[in-house]
């Protein structure tokens, strides 16, 4: 089996067209699946990289009907399934269901909104099924078993797992405390995407046997940063990353 | 009123990633323990006696009273409280109860630098390791209290994301925790967050209320607090909500005016519902959801959310909220001092302000209270520069060119 890439990257960075250039080569490069990230003003769950990535995008004009926009020309011109990620003040400022509603609309293949989970959700999950966009549950391997159970329950068509008990950002060690999690989730008809610090192929190729798709996020972002600092093109980067990592 | 309520009418809530899920669930199922515990409550009134100096006093101010000609106004003075505000109530509850927890290390955000102060001496008295998170444009303009912190043997760590505020330091704790919530405790300074941080904070500054009842030997017919995220106004007023005829007021920052970005007033028109550092509550932010850059000369009003139960209870009318631009803060502040002989933080002053106001236009058999919820020493490089720019700057040059050390 070959080995999934989930790529994230963020709308409107480094600029709006460079992020759909970005999207472009990550999916030249290889990726399987594209997690675009709509920038928040205070991402909690993040790390400095993307922080500040997302600082930079608003400061740059990035807008949330920029992002969908974004989004829909990607899902049309490429042709790989997008997911959004993003805070759960976006979806509640603009009205949870006309959110859900504008994302499907836009082509995402699910939302992934870490700070909106099971239980006090705002309705987001009654609202995936009524409008049948898959919401991805994101657990760490932290996860108390009962609660697992409960999110196992739910039958989604994906959960995300971050690796540790952190932030993005950092380089992941992988061992038990995290695979375990994983071969857990294994058998179920559920596909696990797993990621947070993934930033090297040698990473990819221990994590890809005990997941559906390996997750890279601050790993890109960095890689693009420093070619858009440079005056090259985030295509070109975005593309040889993602290279690198399935290598 | 419960002691753990996590939602107040629309508002509060556990908004967090599923990794902060447990840890949350522990701290509301160990508040709830040990205030329920003898001991516990011991060790707090032991602590609010011997460190804190409590009770504060409630000062009648019959200078000021009789210059207004309105009610009679009483100064609940919170800033005599050792550190000199009454962050340092709450800072003590949750540093006593991390110790019970097993926790061995602390951590906490602070704006203006008095939550971060009086966790750092609650710590060092309590042994307890602890870093403050403190955005890097506040270590600039309130180097004084990082000073302090440092002295009380705390770990000043600069946050440099985002407004490099408060609201970043807070999402900066969050990051320490959501890596380090096993052996550490997040110590947050307001009535704000996701629950049961609100009723935690409430519960421990309700000692400010509580006090009052004791000391008051009059009807009270008013009751006026500033409101920043809402822990000093919260802690005074809660043991009063059910007595119906009390008229209570929060006062929020009008900064330099109308318009966004330029004050931090969350009550009227402008704030919005949201859901944002892991409570829902009204905040300033735009149609997106992005959040808005707010202003006031008090760093401790200057932050765009506001705690989830006194929304609620503005919402539903129990509590008036009105607001104290940055000029009549200032102007409150020279006329407490003036007449009273007490020095009103910046903060406070904003209570101060639409106090004289509010007076006004009550009869002279009435009694209003005021919660000082801090002093304003610390304010001295602002109000200062604000009052006699001149002279200060003088100063200020002089003492730049001083030799210290040799
Ligand atoms: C003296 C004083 N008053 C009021 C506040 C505002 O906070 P809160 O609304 O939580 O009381 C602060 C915050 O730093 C403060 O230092």
């Amino acid at each position: 089996m070959s080995t999934e890439i989930v790529s994230h990257f963020i709308a409107g960075y480094p600029d709006m067209e460079s992020s759909l250039e970005t999207a472009r080569g990550l999916a030249e490069g290889g990726a399987s699946y594209l997690e675009m990230q709509i920038p928040f003003s205070d991402p909690s769950a993040d790390g400095p990289v993307i922080e500040n990535a997302c600082r930079l995008s608003l400061e740059r004009g990035c807008t949330v009907d920029k992002s969908l926009e974004l989004m829909e020309k990607i899902h049309g011109e490429l042709n790989i399934p997008v997911f959004l990620m993003s805070y759960g003040n976006i979806l509640f400022a603009r009205g949870m269901k006309s959110m859900v509603q504008q994302a499907k609309d836009a082509g995402a293949s699910g939302l992934i909104i870490p700070d909106l989970v099971y239980g006090r959700d705002e309705g987001l999950y009654a609202l995936g099924k009524e409008l049948d966009v898959p919401v991805l549950p994101v657990i760490t391997p932290t996860i108390p078993a009962e609660r697992l159970d409960e999110i196992i329950g739910l039958e989604p068509e994906w959960i995300y797992t971050a690796l540790r008990s952190g932030i993005t950002g950092s380089l992941t060690t992988l061992d038990e405390s995290n695979l375990g999690l994983l071969d857990r989730l294994k058998p179920l008809k559920t596909k696990v995407m797993a990621g947070f610090g993934i930033q090297k192929a040698e990473q990819v190729r221990v994590l890809a046997p005990h997941c559906d798709a390996v997750v890279v996020g601050s790993a890109i972002v960095r890689a693009v940063t420093e070619a858009y600092n440079q005056g090259d093109r985030a295509r070109n980067a975005a593309r040889l990353i993602i290279e690198d990592l399935l290598k | 009123m419960s002691v753990y309520n996590d939602y107040f009418g629309p508002f509060g809530g556990r908004y967090v990633p599923e990794i902060l899920q447990p840890p949350l669930k522990e701290l509301e199922l160990a508040f709830q323990e040990a205030l329920g515990d003898p001991e516990f409550i011991g060790e707090f009134e032991e602590f609010c006696r011997d460190f804190i100096g409590r009770p504060t006093p409630l000062l009648p101010a019959k200078n000021a009273s009789r210059e207004i000609g309105g009610a009679q106004i009483y100064i609940k003075l919170e800033g005599l409280a050792n550190t000199g505000a009454h962050k340092i109530n709450n800072a003590a509850g949750q540093a006593l109860l991390a110790k019970r927890m097993g926790k061995k290390r602390i951590i906490a955000e602070t704006g203006a630098g008095q939550h971060g102060v009086a966790t750092a001496a609650a710590c060092a008295r309590l042994n307890l390791p602890c870093v403050i998170y403190m955005g890097e444009e506040d270590i600039r303009r309130q180097h004084p209290n990082v000073y302090w912190m440092e002295m009380y043997g705390a770990e000043v760590r600069s946050v440099t994301s985002g407004s490099r505020t408060l609201k970043d330091a807070v999402n900066e704790a969050f990051r320490d925790w959501t890596a380090n919530s096993a052996d550490t405790h997040y110590l947050l300074g307001s009535a704000l967050g996701p629950s049961p941080y609100p009723d935690m904070v409430r519960e421990f500054q309700s000692v400010i209320g509580r006090e009052i009842k004791d000391q008051a030997d009059f009807q009270i017919d008013a009751m006026v607090a500033c409101v920043g995220g809402g822990s000093n106004a919260i802690g005074f007023l809660a043991p009063f909500l059910d007595q119906k005829s009390i008229k209570m007021y929060g006062v929020e920052a009008g900064g330099r005016g109308k318009g966004p970005g330029n004050n931090a007033v969350r009550m009227a028109d402008t704030g919005r519902p949201g859901i944002i550092q892991g409570y829902k509550s009204l905040f300033l932010h735009d149609s997106d959801g992005q959040v808005l850059d707010t202003h006031s000369i008090s760093a401790g009003l200057d932050y765009p959310g506001i705690g989830p139960q006194l929304a609620a209870l503005g919402k539903e009318g129990r509590i008036e909220f009105t607001e104290a631009s940055d000029r009549e803060a200032l102007e409150a502040l020279k006329f407490f001092a003036r007449t009273e002989g007490v020095i009103f933080a910046m903060e406070s002053a904003h209570a101060g302000a639409a106090a004289i106001r509010i007076a006004k236009t009550m009869s002279p058999d009435q009694n209003l209270i005021i919660n000082m919820s801090g002093r304003g020493d610390k304010d001295i490089f602002i109000s200062a520069a604000a009052l006699d720019g001149e002279n200060w700057r003088d100063f200020l040059e002089k003492e730049s060119r001083r030799k210290y050390v040799d």
